[in-house]
């Protein structure tokens, strides 16, 4: 009798799935195997336009970490809704390969939840399998980034590039030129003016306090 | 700095201070008067002749105008509504903002509460309290011909709550609606009273409508949360059903409204993990 693996199973349950409900439950099942095999159906689902099922999905796609990323970036570029999903799953497992998807969504993309999730990505990609002069090279296209979305329209997004902006200076050595252009910019965004709102501020400050010298 | 979020029904190329004053000033074209009302609120625009255009804007009702594509009343309810966006500007508007409120198109009425709520105008507080005084099986009730309410209940306690005068004869008048047949009118009368008295078991009833099996009521209660800044909410914010952009707002608001326990830090983590 041959046995059918338990994954295997859990993708013909989604592929067969017949309604909203039933999919959403079919692909918690296979965000839960832990199993890189779900990547490809996972990154399937994202776009379904379903968005309680894409949720699961990203989730399932962010705990299996590189492991996800190559099916991640074979994505259709046409389907906007996917494509959304996806840059958040980049940007949670932080791989250098969703590098120029993230700095393309915070750029350009015109949602705001899309540009927020890619702004908190460029402050968390993980460079230490890298040789240092690429290290330094993928810092700065993020710093710039981020810096340039320091002027981004939407309050979200700001408070966004905060976060970012703290976490790649984080990073850094304490005499890295890019940590008092990562500071200048939380600077900027913690300064009171009429289209900042005080939440910004406050994040820009805190980012400021957790980043002084000890 | 123009921002594509609310779509102007004329939708164009950008316009001016200037071409939004022009266009609400002249009288031959509703839709045009119409935009230009939005503009200035939208914008903020602290020109010394936009609070006098728009209270003669909200003047004009009915304007029949048949062909032109604007509904009746509309440019006084875009008018009404930039007023309340241009508050505290708009102080001198409010005796119009109060005619407003005993117009017959409940529209209408809703756009002036609102105005009302953003200007904090205590004055409009017994208006306010009259329309409402029937309870919800009256004030409340369901138009016949429409879902509308016969009384825009939602916006006159918001208003309520907005102004923040805590006197006994308003709490007499907004609890009843805590027992409205419709959630998001709970959920509207729960905030007024949290801003009002600060006490914990209102936030709590709003907490129990974020579980609320439909969309919408949990899309109201996590704004309703946000409004009154009611921070031992964050947690059950956070793990609501809903999208993270609106529980972003709403801890936004416990950050910038709120005060006490839990701190800023402890806040402004739980926003880091919803970006």
């Amino acid at each position: 009798m041959s046995q059918v693996s338990p994954v295997a199973a859990r993708i013909a349950a989604l592929q067969q799935a017949g309604s909203a409900l039933a999919l959403l439950q079919a692909t918690q099942e296979l965000a839960s195997c832990a199993d890189a095999s779900a990547a490809p159906v996972l990154v399937e689902v994202l776009g379904f336009n379903n968005p309680g099922a894409a949720v699961a999905a990203v989730n399932g796609l962010i705990s299996l970490g590189t492991a996800a990323v190559e099916a991640l970036l074979q994505l259709d570029p046409d389907n906007y809704g996917a494509r959304a999903w996806a840059v958040r799953a980049l940007a949670g497992i932080g791989d250098v390969r969703g590098l120029e998807l993230l700095l393309d969504a915070l750029g350009s993309d015109v949602a705001a939840s899309v540009r927020r999730a890619a702004a908190k990505g460029l402050g968390q990609l993980q460079l230490g399998a890298l040789a240092e002069a690429e290290q330094h090279q993928v810092r700065q296209r993020c710093l710039a980034a981020l810096l340039a979305a320091t002027a981004d329209g939407e309050w979200v997004v700001r408070y966004a590039v905060a976060v970012g902006l703290e976490s790649l200076a984080e990073g850094l050595s304490p005499d890295a030129t890019e940590l008092q252009q990562a500071r200048n910019g939380l600077v900027t965004l913690s300064e009171a003016t009429e289209d900042t709102p005080p939440v910004v501020q406050r994040r820009a400050k805190l980012a400021l306090s957790r980043l002084e010298p000890q | 700095m123009a921002e594509a979020d609310a779509r102007p029904p004329q939708a164009g190329e950008p316009i001016s201070e200037q071409e939004a004053l022009r266009r609400l000033r002249q009288s031959e074209d509703s839709s045009q008067q119409y935009y230009g009302a939005w503009w200035l609120g939208r914008m903020r625009s602290q020109h010394p002749e936009a609070v006098p255009l728009l209270q003669q804007a909200l003047r004009q009702r009915r304007p029949r105008d048949s062909g032109a594509g604007v509904e009746e009343n509309a440019v006084a309810r875009n008018a009404a509504r930039a007023l309340g966006k241009l508050a505290p500007a708009a102080q001198a508007a409010i005796p119009d903002l109060l005619d407003t409120l005993q117009d017959a198109d409940d529209k209408l009425r809703e756009a002036a509460a609102r105005a009302l709520g953003e200007l904090a105008a205590s004055e409009a507080i017994e208006a306010l309290c009259q329309r409402l005084a029937s309870g919800p099986t009256v004030a409340g009730a369901q138009q016949a011909n429409s879902t509308r309410l016969v009384e825009p209940c939602e916006a006159l306690l918001k208003a309520l709550g907005d102004i923040g005068v805590n006197e006994p004869r308003v709490l007499a008048v907004v609890k009843p609606f805590l027992a409205h047949e419709r959630p998001v009118i709970r959920s509207a009368a729960a905030r007024t009273l949290l801003q009002l008295s600060g006490e914990a078991c209102w936030g709590e009833l709003l907490v129990d409508l974020l579980d609320h099996p439909q969309l919408p009521v949990r899309r109201a209660a996590l704004m309703d949360l946000g409004t009154a800044g009611w921070r031992p909410g964050f947690k059950a914010i956070a793990a609501t059903r809903a999208e993270n952009s609106l529980k972003l707002m709403a801890l936004r608001g416990l950050v910038e409204q709120g005060n006490g326990d839990p701190g800023d830090e402890a806040l402004l983590a739980c926003m880091d993990l919803l970006l």
